[in-house]
């Protein structure tokens, strides 16, 4: 409509300064931008000072910049607050004798029992940031996933001290704990337990050395098929107890896998959880692996087996049990 | 829209601010809630008021009234009232962007976001435009919903082949949160909600024209193909900036343009106003609910705006 006469205008005198202040030619500046989408008979031409123009443009901003930065401790003190919203770590502070330090935990952090007197501020994925604020922790610990990146950097925007630990294995788990074991000033303690497990575990892998490997199958989870691979300290474990993770060779956790790939890698053993190995024995398509046709599930406790701890010797020991019976004599 | 359903939803969007500020996972006293904003009182209610509470109402009410404002546009540009700001590919491709982001780790999320709802809008005017003239609805709405079923199959592909403990994070940007509210966020919303809501109530007379149909504009002097790509871009420039910020929270830029119009408002300009301050007014209130009905945990907001939304939606449909 009123376009072309738009264009018809006189150009714009850009060079215009009034009363010596730096002068934005902003209509000229909107007007090219906004050419091509039409607004322009519209838009009025608005000549504004630079510095009103970019407090309009940062007020939003402004709104939040200003964050309490009160309590951004520059020194650290051995912390007498402590929020753990991850079950493995919950655990390991018990181990390290702090327990009684921890002002929350997340929903699921079930071990030891004495967990379940400690505040449950909800999930650790995404975990709700004014919960943990309001039990005015010393220390946070996370759990490090992309999903937990937010509220840990808004965590520590506030001057909270954030740890995001990761631990899937036997490695990690050993490097956490003793990093933990500084952090709460546990140390000693944390390398002795450290120690521990490491013998334990060594024990497990000299006693089951001579025996024979079975092939095993660990599932993570049925639909869609997880397996665990040899990114997770599971698969460790099995192989310390006198076992072969058939998918070991894949570096994550627990990857996807289909269940040809399974049937083609064909495992001598299943090791699973009672609850999942109650569906693969009832599950027809299951009845094609070998394993589960000669009735070779086994069945871990998932309790003691499903994390990685300062258990994790009695864990192997118990694995070691299942792939290996002795006769009692 | 009447000036006593102007009032009402104004005085709504106080309730809910403040209710939003006073309310959360941990009771701070509503005394202590006004002197920590001034940043006077005990440490921590300083730090949850001020550095929690609210830049998520801040931006929660910034979003809401970009996805109203979007949605009340194109509206009345498509003369659908189906229409909603997400239509033109901005949720599919932002989503898309966003997935991969998190799965891979190789971009910021808000970057691939928005590089996503960029090219997806752009992708889908330039189907509009060679499939005819950008004034006829049906291609562009076609090229919206094609390309939407698209990046659903490039979603699904993404999350099937991802590691399991990043499929959870990328759903949940899928359902939206203001839950990590940052300066950033609050900023990319306001700037956009500035300049595109300024840009759409300024087009409010032209839409008015093109609500009536394309020969009815070109004999009020409006040529309907500049004034739709106007209201596309910039409609959904206020959607990719929501989506950049909160992720993908459906049902406010279908339900508010609907809300707006009933409560009286019946030309443009009216009405995209009108649907700022009740999509700002609803999406602080579905935020709040978000964090506070199963807290500590957190509901998606997607869900609980639609959940919020359609009660009050059945409501004024029956009424008419």
């Amino acid at each position: 409509m009123r376009e072309p006469e738009a264009r018809r205008r006189p150009a714009f005198d850009h060079q215009t300064t009034v009363l010596g202040g730096e002068l934005v030619d902003l209509g000229g500046a909107l007007r090219r931008v906004t050419d091509f989408t039409g607004i322009l008979p519209r838009m009025p031409v608005v000549r504004i000072r630079r510095r009103c123009w970019a407090t309009i443009l940062l007020l939003p901003i402004a709104i939040t910049c200003d964050r309490a930065p009160a309590r951004r401790a520059a020194t650290r003190e051995t912390p007498t607050r402590i929020v753990s919203l991850n079950p493995t770590t919950t655990e390991m502070v018990f181990a390290l004798g702090a327990g009684s330090r921890l002002v929350g935990r997340t929903h699921w952090d079930s071990y030891p029992p004495e967990a379940s007197a400690v505040p449950d501020l909800g999930p650790g994925m995404s975990p709700n940031v004014e919960a943990v604020v309001a039990a005015r922790p010393d220390l946070v610990l996370l759990y490090a996933s992309g999903e937990n990146e937010p509220a840990a950097r808004q965590l520590s925007g506030l001057g909270l001290h954030v740890v995001s630990l990761r631990i899937n294995t036997i490695a990690e788990f050993e490097a956490g704990l003793e990093k933990l074991g500084e952090l709460v000033g546990e140390g000693p303690r944390a390398a002795e337990l450290v120690r521990q497990v490491q013998s334990t575990l060594d024990s497990v892998r000299r006693a089951t050395a001579p025996l024979p490997h079975w092939r095993v199958f660990l599932p993570a989870w049925e639909s869609p098929l997880l397996a665990i691979g040899g990114g997770s300290f599971l698969s460790e474990l099995v192989d310390i107890a006198g076992g072969a993770n058939i998918f070991a060779d894949l570096a994550q956790p627990s990857p996807p896998v289909s269940f040809e790939e399974v049937l083609r890698r064909s495992p001598d053993v299943i090791l699973t959880g009672p609850v999942d190995a109650a569906n693969i024995l009832a599950s027809p398509r299951w009845r094609a692996l070998r394993a589960v046709r000669d009735a070779r599930v086994l069945v871990y406790d998932t309790a003691l087996v499903a994390r990685p701890s300062v258990r994790m010797g009695a864990a192997a020991v118990s694995l070691a049990r299942l792939l290996h019976p002795v006769p009692r004599s | 829209m009447r000036r006593r359903a102007v009032l009402l939803w104004g005085l709504g969007l106080v309730a809910a601010t403040i209710a939003g500020l006073a309310i959360g996972a941990t009771s701070v006293p509503l005394r202590d809630v006004i002197r920590a904003l001034s940043g006077v009182g005990d440490p921590t209610s300083v730090s949850i008021v001020r550095a929690v509470r609210l830049p998520r109402v801040v931006l929660a009410g910034l979003v809401g009234a970009s996805l109203g404002m979007s949605g009340a546009a194109l509206q009345g540009t498509l003369r659908n009232p189906l229409a909603e700001p997400y239509l033109l590919g901005v949720s599919g491709g932002a989503a898309v962007g966003a997935v991969i982001a998190v799965t891979t780790g190789i971009l910021p999320v808000p970057l691939a976001a928005f590089g996503g709802a960029a090219g997806a809008v752009l992708l889908v005017l330039a189907i509009g435009r060679t499939a005819g003239s950008l004034g006829d609805t049906r291609t562009l709405l076609m090229a919206g919903v094609v390309l939407g079923a698209f990046a659903n199959a490039a979603i699904l592909i993404v999350l099937a082949t991802a590691p399991a403990d990043t499929v959870r994070g990328a759903l949940w940007w899928m359902m939206g949160s203001t839950a990590a509210a940052t300066s950033f966020d609050i900023g990319v919303v306001g700037m956009a909600l500035l300049l595109g809501g300024a840009a759409l109530i300024l087009l409010g007379r032209r839409i008015d024209a093109v609500s009536l149909g394309t020969d009815a504009a070109a004999a009020l002097g409006v040529r309907p193909e500049s004034t739709s790509r106007a209201v596309y871009l910039w409609a959904s420039l206020l959607a990719a900036a929501s989506v950049v910020a909160a992720g993908l929270v459906g049902f406010v830029g279908l339900v508010v343009p609907y809300l707006a119009r009933s409560g009286g408002a019946a030309r443009h300009r009216g009405v995209i106003a009108a649907s700022g301050l009740i999509g700002a007014t609803l999406l602080v209130g579905a935020d709040l609910a978000a964090r506070t009905v199963r807290s500590p945990a957190e509901l998606p907001l997607g869900a609980v705006t639609a959940l919020l939304g359609v009660p009050f939606f059945l409501a004024q449909l029956r009424r008419r």
